[in-house]
């Protein structure tokens, strides 16, 4: 069967794999004609910078994803990352307070990975747990209102300018990519992450460490997104426990349209940027034509429905052929 | 078997019972207005609006899957039945509302069904994006604002009977859930259609091989969902009596975290909606309780989540115990 498929198919199988870098392109080319800012180089580095935080939540939970787990405690950790950082900045030098917030972090990773992996609880529904739980504590921690930091050099973590021109922000974005696409390509351990979510019974029989492995990859999404909390508190100058609510279920989405199953075993680091970087393209562009923020939350709303459909039917036309 | 391990076991399994008789006695002894009959009252009230979201979450677990979409549906219901009372009058109003429920949870079922969404995590994400949906149509249908019902013109006897009324001693909504309940607990445990609901949560491949309508199911338990949460948004809006277009907010976690209180297994094909009632009274009187002894709301999330977490996992031992 796989023989006698045309050219044709070949383009159109090619361009639904790639969709989300099909849709970034259309997009740009689709904002070329009316008559906008969308291409002066303050707004793309706007884009950029705006896109920063998720994609950094993002490469986390990609790697728990390919492990065949999900973790949406992300949105709290992000929220209580940001206030604790800037509550212990009183106490200690601000080197050690941002440690102490990624540290939490993996401490929040650690226990997903016990109650997922040790445990075999569903991941999704109990990080969603943890999630609420996270929430609280950043709401009793902050007393539900927005807390600013008085210390001008956490600001510069993120604010501070490359050239003159991109924030730094976008720098650990790009870094933070590029070392997730090598820990998924070129070691040992990403390989096993893809092993384990193709299939987690085949994984452990031959002799992958599977519990430790997927434990790891909690632990890493739980510190990245601790750090990604921090970088946006000092991009706003602020903690605030309202940061995380639409998080988790966002960046998931977003990392599903770029083409990372749910499935598990499949997907990439440079896939879920792209699928990030369509959703915030096109709010982007929504802004920019002067769209209203429901109609832009409904147009959002089907974006996802309509993508992660699509993602369904494939599964299910696979299943079918087998 | 002996003794120690039986009643270990059955203790494991009432959990919420045993966690609802201690708050009780605690908040009793620490603070004697609990035992009041005006406060008893105001717990049937709260109970109100999410019993109905949960009794319709329960079929959506039993059934093996997850409906975030309440939010949005209990949001879209809320505004369009209370502007159209103007419009059509009230009886109509109502009825246009719960079909208007029933048909958006249809519409989640057969695109579920179509997409041959065959996991929980797939439907959870579809539904987030209904949800995000028809919350905005709710949001665009009031422009952002919140519609007052004392704003309108026609009488509203009835929504005012739902809201406040009472029969004898117990409020009208009250009666509408007990009705609502013994016909779901019916449904379930009693027809052929029930029986297969909890055959295709339990295992969806044997169900479609021995012939179960496994896609009926599917369809069945949105619609369900939806018509469920279009009574529990018509039962707060009532009570409130202002249509907020975000009124749904919450709702979704709460009514879940009611579910698995409750016992009702979120890998599906166990549980049933008396167990529901319970996960519902616990979520309820503990938001009473802690209100009653002054904790504040960002403690009461942090309670809410560590319990959530901690219901899900002693479900995960308690089942794969049973199972071994």
């Amino acid at each position: 069967m796989d023989n006698i498929k045309t050219r044709g198919q070949k383009i159109i199988k090619a361009i639904i794999k790639q969709k989300a870098v099909v849709a970034v392109l259309v997009l740009l080319i689709l904002m070329i004609f009316p008559d906008t800012n969308f291409y002066s180089s303050y707004n793309l580095i706007n884009v950029f910078r705006s896109i920063s935080v998720l994609e950094i939540i993002g490469f986390g939970v990609t790697l728990t994803i390919i492990a065949g787990g999900v973790d949406l405690s992300v949105g709290g950790m992000v929220s209580l990352s940001g206030i604790l950082v800037i509550k212990l900045m009183d106490y200690m030098p601000m080197v050690y307070a941002i440690l102490c917030g990624m540290l939490v972090g993996a401490i929040i990773g650690v226990i997903n990975g016990f109650l997922t992996v040790h445990q075999k609880t569903e991941p999704f529904i109990i990080t969603l747990g943890i999630g609420m739980l996270l929430k609280g504590v950043s709401l009793v921690l902050s007393n539900a209102h927005p807390i600013s930091c008085a210390n001008p050099v956490f600001v510069e973590i993120s604010n501070g300018l490359l050239f003159n021109s991109v924030p730094y922000l976008v720098i650990y974005m790009l870094v933070l990519l590029a070392a997730t696409h090598f820990v998924l390509r070129y070691t040992k351990f990403g390989r096993n992450c893809y092993a384990i979510g193709g299939d987690y019974n085949v994984a452990a029989y031959s002799g992958i460490n599977v519990v430790s492995t997927k434990w790891m990859t909690f632990v890493i999404s739980g510190v990245l997104a601790a750090l990604a909390g921090i970088l946006l508190a000092s991009s706003m100058n602020t903690g605030s426990p309202n940061y995380g609510d639409s998080i988790p279920l966002l960046v998931c989405c977003g990392v599903v349209v770029g083409g990372v199953s749910f499935s598990g075993g499949v997907g990439g680091a440079f896939q879920s940027f792209f699928g990030l970087l369509v959703l915030q393209l096109l709010s982007n562009c929504m802004n920019m034509i002067g769209i209203g923020a429901y109609v832009q939350h409904a147009i959002q709303g089907i974006v996802i429905v309509a993508i992660i459909w699509m993602d369904c039917f494939a599964d299910k036309r696979k299943r079918e052929a087998v | 078997m002996n003794m120690g391990t039986k009643i270990k076991k059955i203790l494991l399994e009432y959990l919420v019972l045993v966690f609802i008789v201690i708050l009780v006695i605690v908040t009793a002894i620490a603070e004697p207005k609990f035992m009041t009959s005006a406060n008893l009252n105001n717990i049937l009230r709260q109970f109100g609006p999410l019993s109905f979201v949960a009794l319709g979450m329960t079929f959506v677990i039993i059934g093996g899957y997850i409906d975030l979409s309440v939010v949005g549906i209990m949001s879209l219901v809320t505004v369009v039945t209370v502007s159209l009372i103007d419009v059509t009058g009230q009886v109509v109003a109502l009825i246009a509302g719960i079909v208007m429920g029933a048909a958006m949870g249809l519409f989640n079922g057969l695109l579920l069904l179509a997409g041959g969404a065959n996991t929980q995590a797939k439907a959870l994400f579809i539904t987030y994006g209904m949800s995000m949906l028809y919350g905005a149509a709710a949001l665009i249908f009031t422009a952002g604002g919140t519609l007052h019902m004392s704003w309108l013109t026609t009488p509203q006897t009835v929504f005012a009977a739902i809201g406040s009324g009472n029969i004898g001693f117990i409020s009208v909504s009250f009666v509408v859930f007990l009705v609502c309940l013994i016909v779901l607990h019916t449904f379930l445990s009693a027809t052929h259609q029930g029986m297969a609901i909890r055959i295709a949560g339990g295992n969806k491949m044997a169900g479609e091989l021995s012939g179960v309508p496994v896609n009926r199911s599917l369809v069945l338990i949105y619609m369900l969902s939806g018509l469920m949460a279009a009574i529990g948004a018509i039962v707060l809006f009532s009570r409130t009596t202002m249509a907020n277009p975000a009124a749904g907010k919450g709702y979704e976690l709460n009514a879940i975290l009611a579910v698995v209180l409750g016992g009702t297994s979120l890998k599906g094909g166990y549980g049933n909606v008396l167990r529901t009632v319970l996960g519902v009274l616990l979520v309820t009187l503990m938001a009473n309780c802690l209100d009653l002894l002054s904790v504040t709301t960002y403690y009461q999330t942090v309670f809410k989540g560590s319990i959530l977490v901690m219901a899900i996992w002693l479900d995960n031992r308690n089942k794969q115990q049973g199972g071994e």
